[in-house]
């Protein structure tokens, strides 16, 4: 289980919805993925390519291309290949499709990702506001254009 | 977790301010009598915004920022993050510097996993354990202070290199310390093995099967202890760790008393690690020949790129993913700690058991909550 | 006036009384810097070393400090209940007190032991006294509208009636041996050899069910810190905590008198030793006090080195384990009996 074996495995079995494919090195692969198909790819690279840890999921915030990108970095308990898959959302509706019934321990990831970034999870079993306080849910700290809350310092508690 | 409750259930909430709980979380607990019908765990406490701090730091700033990640582990978040930057930009380390960030690496480790050890014997009533452990730390800590010259937060590891050479007279601290921590850990066996209230009370307890953790995606020595032999110093060797001998230790029970012996096991096997390093270690210059690291801190602008580095910190697995745009600050840098899925898997663990159990299992899988809120 | 008309004057047994109350008092502050010491030497550390010499007048800072809390009640708790419950707890313990001799003076052969009350039954009305401390607990922890003190109320009510059935039967069996309730001829019966040598299985069983009793680690889960506060005693401030505390450690003292009374020889001394009248006044109530101090040391030393039970492993070893124990200590004490040893 090498990395182009893998990679051509991939793009086999998904040749439209995985795009823009690359190998950094024998250990790390990059791979980009369609928002609707992602659950589809999950399932496959857990059950026949044995990529069955998922070491985290987070967003980044990329203004200048009017989007959000959602990253998948996954691993595997077998063999030492580390799978990295983007997923780009619109900036102004991100939604894209919960991983969970894949992988367990996505639950936390994505509502940290929801509350920090916005980026909503369809069919999600929990997306309560976790690590941020109830109030600022709204706000999304972690994007590029989150001014800080320049009103609320302690002499002014708002 | 339903808020209702039924004829003879309560709900206990096990708040952040706890006389006894590993770290301020917060379980809110389902009772039926003294046992758990169902719980959940609530965090975010001591959220302080460390991904959007080191967006505006510049690379090296990051540093003293990433130390304090889970202070009980400072290196290894060090050794992660700086790990990634010279991945980005392509520096390569002499192999002084690779040693003596190994050496400091595994004496970080032996004093994590003796305090955790401390910490869990605490919780089930054993505070005369906890003290002897505190004891036996004080030696190393002196140690470790003397080269980095702090006790926990260190900010040791530069870009290319390390930030001091090892003092003189270190083989010999070394040596005379880790005499006493053996004789210390063998006591510490006997009496975990010989004290049949301390078995009665973590035989059995809190057991994880190996697919049952591979799903709940615990790493780390929770996943040790139910038999899975996944440890990255040995699957993705980084700095010398390929040169070195160890084993991994597993056990095959799964429950509590399986992980407290990985953890007295893996002691000793940094033991043996340092002792090799020290005798391996050659001489040489601490940062690469020929350039500007390590004479004056440049302000470093680091090509673009993403790249995930990841390293075997105490606690299990821990990653950063950082992407860089070209400039001095890191355009986006998500960190994966390793207690956080592990904490995310308290919940199954605690169906069926009682409330006295709620203590041991959480301090058993070791949690530091400074790293799980970030 | 005979010796006998003054020892047994009720007016003079009244201030003797009295005066035990605040002996007893003291000792309860010795015993309690001699457990923080002895935690300090166990743990290779210094326990209180600054309030005195040696740290014997932490207590009385500790004591003073208390006095000067703010006195708080919970707003949504039973206030009759909760003043009430601290008193019933002290009151328990002062009950008890009333009848367990403090030692003993024998003067040309005839021992006056130093005790409020001489009862036929004291033993009975010992242990049925001690028991009214458990409904001091849960009132205390049912008033503080606190969810964690009512956990310690349950475990509390479950260890309790486990341990009191191995206890009664230990008792039994040494009344049987001594052939009177009477505390003090069961102490006197002691003369050539203890019980502990009799009858060493109740020993055991009587020492490990006293330990519980009294609410000791490792059996302490109504107030275990990991999980439950400070379990029936969370809410209290001040010098109604105080009270509590104290009653526990007066409960400690109490329950040591009673090991020694019961299995280890009492005051009893070779009469050789006795006839001269001021070692007669000295020694005997000496030896006991150095008995009980021994005691008190091995409790303390076993509270500072294992662990603790969980409350259902607690109720397993009384029921299943010490039970039959102390069915076979009695059945073995009515064989020597009939053996007529």
């Amino acid at each position: 289980m090498d990395a182009n074996s893998i990679i051509a495995s991939l793009s086999d079995k998904f040749p439209d919805e995985i795009y823009d494919t690359d190998i950094e090195s024998n250990i790390r692969i990059v791979a980009k993925v369609k928002p609707e198909n992602v659950v589809d790819v999950c399932r496959y690279l857990k059950d026949e390519l044995s990529f069955g840890h998922l070491c985290c999921e987070f967003a980044a915030d990329y203004p200048d291309r009017n989007g959000i990108e959602v990253i998948y970095v996954i691993g595997s308990y077998d063999h030492p290949v580390i799978l990295t898959m983007k997923a780009l959302l619109p900036r102004d509706k991100p939604e894209i499709e919960s991983v969970v019934p894949v992988y367990w321990n996505a639950n936390w990831y994505e509502r940290e990702t929801y509350d920090l970034f916005g980026v909503k999870y369809l069919n999600h079993p929990n997306l309560k506001p976790f690590i941020i306080p109830a109030e600022m849910i709204g706000e999304w700290p972690l994007r590029k254009d989150y001014k800080g809350f320049p009103n609320r310092t302690a002499n002014n508690l708002v | 977790m339903e808020e209702t409750v039924g004829p003879s259930e309560m709900i206990v909430h096990l708040g952040p301010q706890h006389p006894m709980l590993p770290g301020p979380f917060r379980v809110n607990a389902k009772l039926r009598g003294e046992t758990i019908v169902d719980s959940e765990v609530e965090i975010g406490y001591i959220h302080k915004g460390i991904e959007k701090i080191l967006e505006n730091k510049t690379y090296l700033q990051g540093i003293t920022i990433v130390d304090r990640i889970c202070y009980l582990e400072a290196l290894t978040n060090e050794e992660a993050y700086v790990g990634c930057v010279e991945k980005l930009a392509g520096i390569e380390v002499p192999e002084r510097a690779q040693y003596i960030r190994v050496i400091m690496e595994e004496l970080s480790r032996i004093q994590s996993h003796i305090l955790g050890m401390g910490e869990y014997a605490s919780f089930i009533g054993f505070v005369s354990m906890f003290m002897y452990t505190i004891r036996d730390r004080e030696d190393l800590m002196s140690v470790i202070d003397s080269v980095t010259g702090a006790r926990i937060t260190h900010s040791f590891l530069r870009f290319g290199g390390v930030k001091d050479d090892l003092p003189d007279g270190f083989k010999d601290d070394v040596k005379y310390v880790f005499g006493n921590l053996k004789k210390a850990i063998d006591q510490y066996e006997v009496l975990f093995s010989s004290d049949s209230i301390y078995k009665a009370r973590t035989v059995g307890i809190g057991t994880l099967t190996a697919d049952v953790a591979k799903d709940l995606g615990v790493s780390g020595p929770p996943l040790r202890a139910t038999g899975v032999a996944f440890d990255i110093r040995r699957d993705e060797p980084y700095l010398v760790y390929n040169d070195l001998d160890f084993k991994v230790c597993t056990q095959k029970d799964g429950d509590v008393y399986a992980r407290i012996q990985v953890r007295l096991d893996e002691m000793r096997e940094s033991m043996y690690i340092v002792e090799q390093c020290l005798d391996q270690i050659p001489s040489g210059p601490l940062f690469p020949e020929g350039t500007a690291y390590g004479k004056r801190s440049p302000v470093m602008r680091i090509p673009a790129g993403e790249v995930f580095h990841r390293v075997e910190a105490p606690r299990g697995e821990m990653g950063f993913y950082m992407i860089s745009d070209g400039s001095d600050k890191p355009y986006r840098v998500k960190i994966r700690g390793p207690v956080y899925p592990t904490l995310q898997a308290l919940p199954p663990l605690l169906k069926g058991v009682t409330v006295a159990d709620i203590v041991a299992i959480a301090g058993s899988m070791d949690t530091c909550t400074s790293e799980v809120d970030r | 006036m005979q010796l006998d008309d003054i020892i047994y004057n009720p007016l003079l047994r009244g201030i003797l009384g009295l005066c035990l109350m605040g002996a007893i008092f003291l000792g309860a502050m010795g015993a309690v810097w001699f457990e923080r010491k002895l935690a300090g030497d166990i743990q290779q550390r210094l326990g209180p070393a600054r309030a005195g010499p040696y740290g014997l007048l932490q207590l009385v800072a500790d004591a003073i400090k208390l006095f000067t809390k703010e006195d708080i009640i919970p707003k949504n708790a039973d206030r009759l209940l909760f003043i009430s419950a601290p008193i019933l707890m002290m009151g328990s313990v002062f009950l008890m007190l009333v009848a367990i001799p403090f030692g003993a003076i024998i003067i040309d052969g005839v021992t006056y032991p130093i005790a409020a009350t001489d009862m036929d039954i004291s033993i009975l009305y010992i242990e049925a006294v001690s028991a009214i401390s458990v409904i001091g607990i849960f009132m205390a922890a049912y008033s503080s509208n606190n969810k964690f003190s009512l956990l310690g109320a349950f475990r509390n009510f479950a260890r309790m009636i486990g341990y009191e059935v191995p206890l009664g039967i230990c008792i039994v069996s040494v009344a049987i041996m001594a052939g009177s309730l009477n505390i003090i001829e069961i102490a006197q019966a002691q003369s050539p050899l203890w019980f502990i040598i009799k009858q060493p299985l109740g020993f055991i069983v009587f020492f490990i069910a006293i330990m519980a009793d009294m609410g000791r680690l490792p059996f302490d889960q109504n107030e275990s810190e990991e999980e439950l506060i400070a379990g029936w005693i969370t809410e209290y401030t001040g010098m109604r905590f105080g009270l509590g505390f104290f009653a526990e450690y007066i409960h400690l003292i109490l329950g040591s008198m009673l090991i020694v009374l019961l299995f280890l020889g009492g005051w009893n001394l070779p009469a050789a030793l006795t006839a001269n009248t001021i070692l007669g006044i000295i020694l005997p109530t000496a030896f006991y006090l150095g008995k009980v101090i021994l005691v008190i040391l091995t409790i303390i030393m076993i509270r500072w080195a294992v662990p603790r039970y969980r409350i259902d492993q607690v109720v397993d070893l009384s029921w299943k384990r010490l039970l039959p124990l102390a069915l076979l200590n009695l059945g073995w004490v009515i064989a020597l009996g009939l053996l007529g040893v």
